[in-house]
């Protein structure tokens, strides 16, 4: 049991990383038919800021993580 | 606000979400399939209340986001087991809930270790970060097991019509939502055109189910496409 849920997890994971390789890091789900919003740890044109709403309306950086 | 487009197509999906929700009740299959009905009418709340929040406070409001993301964490969580259900109803004959079930926890244990073992790295929002990474990983798991099951019901010759039109559909929503991030990845120039089409995949599932639900009877069977023949 143990070794098909890890079987399992390294498949999600090994598709993960095919499908997001040349990812930009937004988010790939969707519940729903609404709008997806930018991720809250994306904003910003610095440096990691605190919280999403002190950044500016500069474009949006990659994640430094 | 969104533009229209955007307002239109939310506005199907809403419907959708609630049409899947009153054909179950209405073809008595509400009980039969509890959680994937539940999680439809978590969504169907789940994309009122965001309709409200965008309404009020903007798209890029700080309330939307925290909102959208901390409440579909939630949705994809019931979204997975929902999916185990599906297991249990395909797995029936066989007697073997309780490996599924077992399996099904063991399995979210393990996705959300993994994800706190990848994101402990990160000292900003940790907790935001973790939400956000769990319900990846999940979807992601979700899509294995939904190819695996595509794979049980071809082995097992399931023929139960509703069920394997409700598994499928799932399938071909992830891999529709999988297929269009690559594809508008590799592609960054059509991203005003796979951006939207993700709006049309959130439509489709409801959709499918709202089908599966009412068009399809619990008692309808599909014919095995092999007949196996058994020398005397």
């Amino acid at each position: 049991m143990l070794f098909l849920t890890m079987l399992v997890l390294v498949g999600a994971m090994g598709l993960k990383t095919i499908v997001t390789a040349h990812g930009d890091s937004s988010v790939i789900m969707a519940n729903g038919a609404g709008p997806a919003p930018q991720t809250p740890y994306r904003n910003g044109a610095g440096p990691a800021p605190q919280t999403p709403y002190r950044n500016g309306a500069g474009p949006a950086p990659q994640t430094p993580y | 606000m969104p533009g229209l487009l955007v307002n239109i197509l939310w506005l199907i999906g809403i419907l959708g979400e609630a049409a899947v929700v009153v054909c179950a009740i209405k073809k008595g299959a509400f009980r039969r399939y509890l959680l994937l009905n539940l999680y439809m009418a978590g969504l169907l709340c789940v994309e009122l209340v965001r309709y409200k929040i965008v309404s009020e406070y903007g798209l890029k409001s700080t309330q939307f986001i925290y909102f959208y993301f901390y409440s579909d964490a939630i949705l994809t969580i019931f979204l997975y087991f929902a999916l185990c259900t599906l297991y249990s109803h395909v797995f029936s004959e066989m007697k073997a809930e309780r490996y599924v079930r077992m399996g099904a926890l063991l399995l979210l244990a393990g996705t959300a270790l993994f994800t706190y073992a990848v994101v402990m790295q990160s000292t900003a929002k940790l907790l935001t970060h973790f939400v956000i990474e769990l319900s990846q990983n999940l979807y992601f798991v979700g899509l294995i097991l939904t190819y695996i099951l595509w794979g049980a019901i071809l082995k097992l010759r399931e023929t139960r019509t509703r069920l394997i039109q409700l598994v499928l559909s799932l399938g071909v929503y992830f891999s529709l939502l999988a297929v269009n991030y690559a594809v508008r990845n590799l592609y960054p120039s059509l991203s005003s055109i796979f951006i939207p089409l993700v709006q049309l995949c959130g439509i489709f599932l409801p959709m499918a189910w709202a089908y599966a639900f009412w068009h399809l009877p619990e008692e309808a069977r599909l014919v095995p496409a092999r007949l196996a023949v058994i020398p005397r």
